[in-house]
């Protein structure tokens, strides 16, 4: 191996090689290569911590004990010798997680994997979906994430905030790309479960059904291990199933990929309340080897204004929603005022609308502007004839007789703090004012529900009344004890959670194997290299972001149904498309600074490559000015900026798209090959002072200078033949 | 107060206990926060920050800045 090769990465590529490559027969050495491949992953990603040098020596050594045939022996000289020779640059990688060559940088996953709190390799599925192969599609996403329909339909799509294509028009419609392959798959009867490994014999006990837990019962299970989930409610899906109502989230959705789940052998017990109807020692005595707390966030914060406790007609949004998705299908009133300005506040109000309400109100704090809630939702609210009371405090829920007449507030104006730029609410005294009600539905927030955990007497609680972890394992300060989801963030995302469970999974599987835990949370791994898709420059620029077919108003107001009809199958292929596969192209911008600085010819306008400052970009722009002289893909690290030759014509491609593409000239006088008449012209304006132009011909670099010789027959050299 | 899409950068340690050593490595790393607190904006509740090359993490408020809001 060269000396400016980065051993990490060597030896990373070498044992993917082997494993890959099934050259190594006996079990016990796959295992161990596979550890060590793991191992030597997570350096290459400045993932590891202080004892993973000493973990791989551990595994060395039991290598050595075990050579069964000459393939063994030669992978296990192989490794000794690198990692005697090279140990400083693996010491080196774990302390100053920097790759000196930068070839660990290569495998850096993209912006929108990075943004998933689940690490799903996005443009590899988003390429596979263009091309039609959207089981494979579900493939890949289920290795991260074992729930691709209900996110496609749910997800907060992280992904699309960080997407680069929303650096030049819109982002790529990730989310809802997803939600067709999935049904697509589904409905080809081609969304299956990958091979579990055989039965290791251990026993994990998951307490929760949402989605954190559905998550690490799934890894779990793929690993081997006996999973048993305990669910207080009827049905599994947790915040998905009661906290999101069915015009956003069908429950078939929820059912059908739950069964894929327990197709893996994972076991529930429905209306189990963990801490009495199953005990910490009763799940002990079974053979338990380690805990998942997946509880969730389901307890409503109190309003903590008079009136409160007054009328059977307030309602928490949670306890509201959660009796709608048991089939509960009477509106909480006429007139009802919804507080708060989150999701769970518009998700009310819409259900309270479906439900019959003449009236729906949300009540917020504080403007439009800082309303926490997604905009997409908040504009179908107001679409479906929900009204907004901003900058609205209320002070008092009024009413006779147990029966609400109104709602006091007062009217609110934002002022900074002092000594900080924040700006809070605060009353404008006079401003009182009252909105009709018959019922209030509060949606302030919501916290962990400890009840039931008083076994776990060793787990640490935050100040936030959430379960303390280390994030990089899910592990709480209890052994064997591990959580996840809400009940550790606190009420935040489906996708955080699934992430969450993944990675306790991992964590679990890591610690019952002996296995050190990394110092961090794991930084996503692509999953694929797929083929790039070749269109022009136009095409790429021209596609835009389809607007999603919605369920007619009428309908949204009077039923549960999917509010969001999905896109046709052309149009998904057509989005997938657009996606710029920042897998592959880094936007490290070195093409850029070559075509202009060192060529000075600045054909390339890529102003999206600028994290902070992104300016103008437009593919078509290259052909301008662009001479196909190859400066750019030469020094393209990642292979993003190509130079191909086909059918008479060579192209400039980053991942894929044509920038330009000029036709293939020949020698005048001897037939090769030649650049493009473009960059002749470019060469010959370069060196018109030193060597003769050649006229109106044109011609290769032997035949020019035999030309320019001839012509200077005093100077020849002298051939000493 | 932050928003989704707003352009943050990580500028110091917090002081707060959700802060672990892993998170030092944060500091100086510019991203974008993608779940800030979604129901009662309290300032001292995590946000979720997606950070260049570093992956998706929830953070306390105090050790962020925002650079520029793209929403």
């Amino acid at each position: 191996m060269a000396k400016d090769t980065c051993p990490v990465q060597s030896t990373l590529q070498y044992l993917s090689d082997r494993i890959a490559s099934g050259v190594l027969t006996d079990p016990k050495v796959r295992r161990i290569c596979e550890s060590i491949r793991m191992l030597v992953e997570e350096i290459s990603l400045g993932e590891a911590g202080d004892s993973h040098m000493a973990a791989i020596d551990d595994l060395m050594a039991e290598f050595e004990n075990r050579t069964p045939d000459d393939t063994a022996t030669k992978t296990l000289d192989h490794l000794k010798h690198i990692l005697s020779d090279r140990r400083e640059e693996f010491v080196s990688h774990i302390e100053t997680r920097n790759c000196p060559s930068h070839d660990c940088g290569v495998i850096a996953p993209s912006p929108c994997q990075m943004a998933c709190p689940a690490g799903i390799d996005v443009p590899t599925y988003l390429a596979l979906i263009a091309e039609g192969k959207d089981d494979q599609a579900i493939a890949v996403i289920r290795e991260d994430n074992p729930l691709p329909w209900v996110c496609g339909l749910v997800c907060t799509r992280p992904c699309e905030m960080m997407c680069v294509r929303g650096r030049i028009d819109t982002p790529i419609s990730i989310k809802f790309l997803k939600a067709f392959a999935a049904e697509r798959a589904l409905s080809d009867r081609r969304y299956t479960n990958p091979e579990p490994a055989p039965p290791n014999g251990k026993r994990i006990c998951v307490v929760g059904a949402g989605p954190g837990g559905l998550s690490c019962a799934y890894y779990l299970a793929l690993m081997g291990y006996k999973v048993e989930v305990i669910e207080s409610l009827p049905f599994a899906g947790g915040m998905l199933m009661v906290g999101i109502p069915r015009y956003r989230l069908p429950r078939e959705v929820i059912d059908r990929e739950v069964a894929m789940i327990e197709d893996l052998g994972v076991t529930f017990s429905f209306n189990t309340r963990f801490g009495s109807d199953v005990t910490y020692e009763d799940m002990k005595t079974k053979g338990t080897d380690a805990f998942f707390l997946a509880i969730g966030a389901h307890k409503a914060w109190d309003l903590g204004i008079k009136g409160e406790t007054d009328f059977p007609r307030v309602i928490d949004a949670i306890t509201f929603l959660k009796n709608v998705a048991i089939g509960d299908r009477h509106a909480p009133g006429k007139h009802v005022v919804v507080i708060g300005g989150g999701n769970v506040a518009i998700d009310a109000a819409r259900t309270s609308l479906r439900l019959g309400a003449e009236k729906v109100t949300i009540a917020y704090r504080r403007s439009r502007e800082q309303m926490p809630a997604d905009i997409e939702e908040v504009e179908q609210a107001e679409e479906e004839g929900i009204a907004f009371a901003f900058l609205t405090i209320p002070t008092e829920i009024t009413g006779n007789d147990g029966r609400i007449t109104g709602l006091a507030c007062i009217k609110a104006e934002l002022i900074a703090k002092k000594g900080t730029d924040r700006l809070a609410p605060v009353p404008i005294l006079g401003k009182e004012f009252t909105i009709q009600a018959d019922a209030v539905i509060s949606a302030i927030g919501q916290y962990v529900d400890d009840s039931g955990m008083t076994a776990f007497n060793a787990v640490n609680w935050t100040r936030r009344g959430t379960i303390e972890v280390n994030h990089a394992s899910m592990e709480t300060s209890m052994p064997g004890v591990f959580a996840a989801g809400d009940a550790v963030s606190g009420p935040a995302t489906v996708i955080e959670a699934i992430g969450g469970g993944k990675r306790a999974a991992e964590a679990i599987h890591r610690q019952l194997t002996g296995m050190p835990q990394p110092r961090m949370p794991k930084i996503p791994v692509r999953r694929r290299k797929v083929p790039m898709i070749e269109m022009t420059a136009a095409e790429k620029m021209r596609l835009s972001r389809p607007v999603m077919p919605m369920l007619n108003v009428d309908r949204r107001r009077t039923t549960f149904q999917q509010v969001e009809l999905g896109y046709d199958e052309a149009a998904v292929r057509k989005e997938a498309r657009r996606c710029l596969r920042c897998d592959v192209c880094r936007r490290c911008g070195k093409c850029v600074e070559v075509c202009r600085d060192k060529m000075g010819i600045d054909a390339l306008h890529l102003g999206y490559l600028d994290f902070d400052h992104p300016v103008k970009t437009d593919f078509r722009m290259t052909a301008e000015n662009c001479i196909t002289c190859g400066a750019c893909a030469a020094n393209c690290e990642n292979n993003a900026m190509t130079l191909e030759e086909k059918d008479g014509r060579r192209m400039l491609k980053l991942c894929g798209t044509i920038l330009n593409e000029q036709e293939i000239q020949t020698c005048d006088a001897c037939g090769a090959r030649l650049p493009s008449a473009q960059y002749m012209a470019f060469i010959s304006d370069k060196t018109a002072d030193l060597t003769q132009k050649a006229e109106q011909r044109l011609l290769c670099n032997d035949c020019q200078r035999r030309l320019s010789a001839k012509n200077h027959v005093p100077t020849r050299p002298v051939n000493p033949t | 107060m932050f928003k989704r899409g707003n352009r943050v950068e990580v500028f110091q340690a917090s002081t707060d206990e959700a802060w672990e050593p892993y998170m030092n490595d944060f500091i100086g790393v510019h991203g974008v926060v993608t779940d800030p607190d979604t129901s009662i904006n309290d300032p001292d509740d995590l946000i979720e920050v997606s950070l260049q090359g570093k992956g998706t993490h929830r953070l306390p408020q105090d050790c962020l800045r925002i650079l520029s809001d793209t929403r």
